[in-house]
């Protein structure tokens, strides 16, 4: 496809439901661009004024939206915490939005713990928002992120066997992810959860309406012989208040936690990845070994949020 | 057995008819029919189980001295497709062909506790998608899906 054909000016990032597989792939030219010649990209927001509403704690995803502003020669309106904000003094999320695009902002960056408010930002303001995290539904840069990990570490995302494990149906990147990860060709999907933390099913829709070749995977038994057919292995973190018996939590968590016993029958290519931060589920003796991606992961969230910017706000 | 014997013609409001047997309590919570009783004209006759030459025995809702709203009746097409809806004016029945909604606004509210039009702080307006050919509605914001037949326990309120 044309280069002219993709843009992303102006436009929020909401949902990767909204993301087409050229709009996928312009982040990732763009991306391999920041990589070579990051100084290129020095002044690509200069004049442009960034807001960073987080009203839900965040490390990573906050220091790189802010390191990558910066970087590109933007300023930055801060507005981290939920205490520092009048949301704590029972504001309105609109009058709150309403207040930072009178600033003058040329994009909002928001997490949200709500789910849906990213879309409701969007409605209410002009300028164009980008979801860091909205309650459990969506992260869709992370996904972005994510996705461009496999792309740089296989070359393609098409045709891979892809495993997600752990708590799905809680979790914000897996959603994004499966969404980004269903615009290639010939990706199977895994899912590896016990029934309750199953993906959700407004996700599993969106699979069987696209015919993307998919299955659950709820049996213990059973996990060790899908993990044998993957490519990649997505691993979130179990939690346990989200098991309505902890007792259940604590006899499925062994099965659950990713180390070399629970890779034995996996290919020796087999990516390992997480939005990290990891707790116990990924034992630090699989960081040593080429199966640890992770790392390279979170090194990317710069880069593609850099790319992000400058094909939304620059010039 | 025509229904007919049972109750008498009304000279205007709304005849539901075709609900399939024993869903009028359904149909009732849908159209939120409690709130009618705040009209001292209005009365409600509900009809279970009757006979129907088309399907056997069927369900049907007299609003006696009350028009459903057009919207109201497009929801409870979409719940239940064999519903026809009669307006019954000065004693003469106009068959109503309600039109599927493409979205449904404000009635119904989004399963996730955690959803930003669930929010009490935000005037958000409830919103969903209709998904015909898959029979769910997916909420406009948080993406949520609720089976058609579901939608009677989100009226609401």
């Amino acid at each position: 496809m044309g280069e002219s054909l993709v843009s992303l000016k102006g436009m929020d990032v909401v949902s990767a439901k909204d993301f087409t597989r050229p709009l996928v792939e312009k982040v990732f030219e763009v991306s391999d661009e920041v990589l070579r010649s990051p100084e290129k990209f020095r002044d690509s927001l200069a004049g442009k004024r960034v807001a960073l509403l987080f009203v839900e704690p965040s490390t990573r995803t906050y220091s790189s939206f802010h390191v990558a502003a910066r970087r590109m020669g933007a300023d930055v309106l801060p507005l981290v915490d939920p205490e520092m904000t009048s949301l704590a003094k029972g504001e309105s999320l609109y009058d709150t939005l309403k207040m930072i695009e009178g600033y003058g902002v040329d994009c909002i960056v928001m997490r949200h713990p709500a789910r849906g408010a990213a879309k409701y930002a969007a409605d209410v303001v002009k300028v164009p928002v980008i979801n860091a995290g909205s309650g459990s539904q969506e992260h869709p840069t992370q996904s972005l992120l994510d996705a461009y990990t496999i792309v740089r570490k296989r070359g393609s995302v098409d045709g891979l066997t892809i495993g997600f494990l752990g708590d799905l149906r809680f979790s914000r990147t897996v959603p994004s992810l499966v969404y980004t990860l269903a615009l290639f060709e010939g990706v199977t999907m895994y899912f590896i959860a016990p029934s309750a933390l199953q993906i959700r099913p407004e996700v599993e829709l969106h699979l069987r309406k696209r015919g993307i070749r998919y299955s659950r995977v709820e049996k213990q038994s059973e996990i060790s012989k899908a993990v044998a057919e993957l490519d990649v292995l997505y691993v979130t973190r179990l939690q346990k208040e989200r098991f309505p018996d902890p007792s259940e939590y604590e006899r499925l968590r062994g099965s659950y936690r990713v180390d070399m016993e629970f890779l034995s029958n996996a290919k020796p290519t087999l990516g390992v990845m997480h939005p990290l931060p990891r707790v116990d589920e990924l034992d630090p003796e699989v960081d040593a070994t080429p199966h640890a991606w992770y790392f390279e992961q979170a090194s990317y969230g710069l880069p593609v949020r850099m790319a992000l910017y400058h094909l939304i706000l620059g010039d | 057995m025509e229904e007919g014997l049972l109750v008498r013609k009304i000279d205007w409001g709304t005849v539901i008819d075709h609900i399939p047997a024993w869903r009028a309590d359904r149909v009732m919570r849908l159209i939120d029919a409690d709130q009618l009783v705040r009209d001292p004209e209005v009365s409600v006759i509900v009809l279970k189980n009757v006979p129907s030459r088309k399907y056997g025995r069927k369900d049907v809702i007299k609003l006696y001295h009350h028009f459903m709203s057009k919207t109201d009746a497009a929801l409870v097409k979409l719940i239940f497709p064999t519903v026809t809806v009669n307006y019954i004016r000065e004693w003469k029945v106009e068959k109503y062909s309600p039109e599927l909604p493409e979205v449904i606004e404000g009635k119904v509210r989004c399963p996730e506790l955690t959803c930003i039009s669930n929010s009490k702080r935000d005037p958000v307006v409830r919103r969903f998608r209709v998904m015909k050919e898959d029979g769910y509605i997916q909420c406009y914001y948080c993406d949520a899906i609720v089976e058609f037949s579901s939608i009677p326990d989100l009226i609401a309120v």
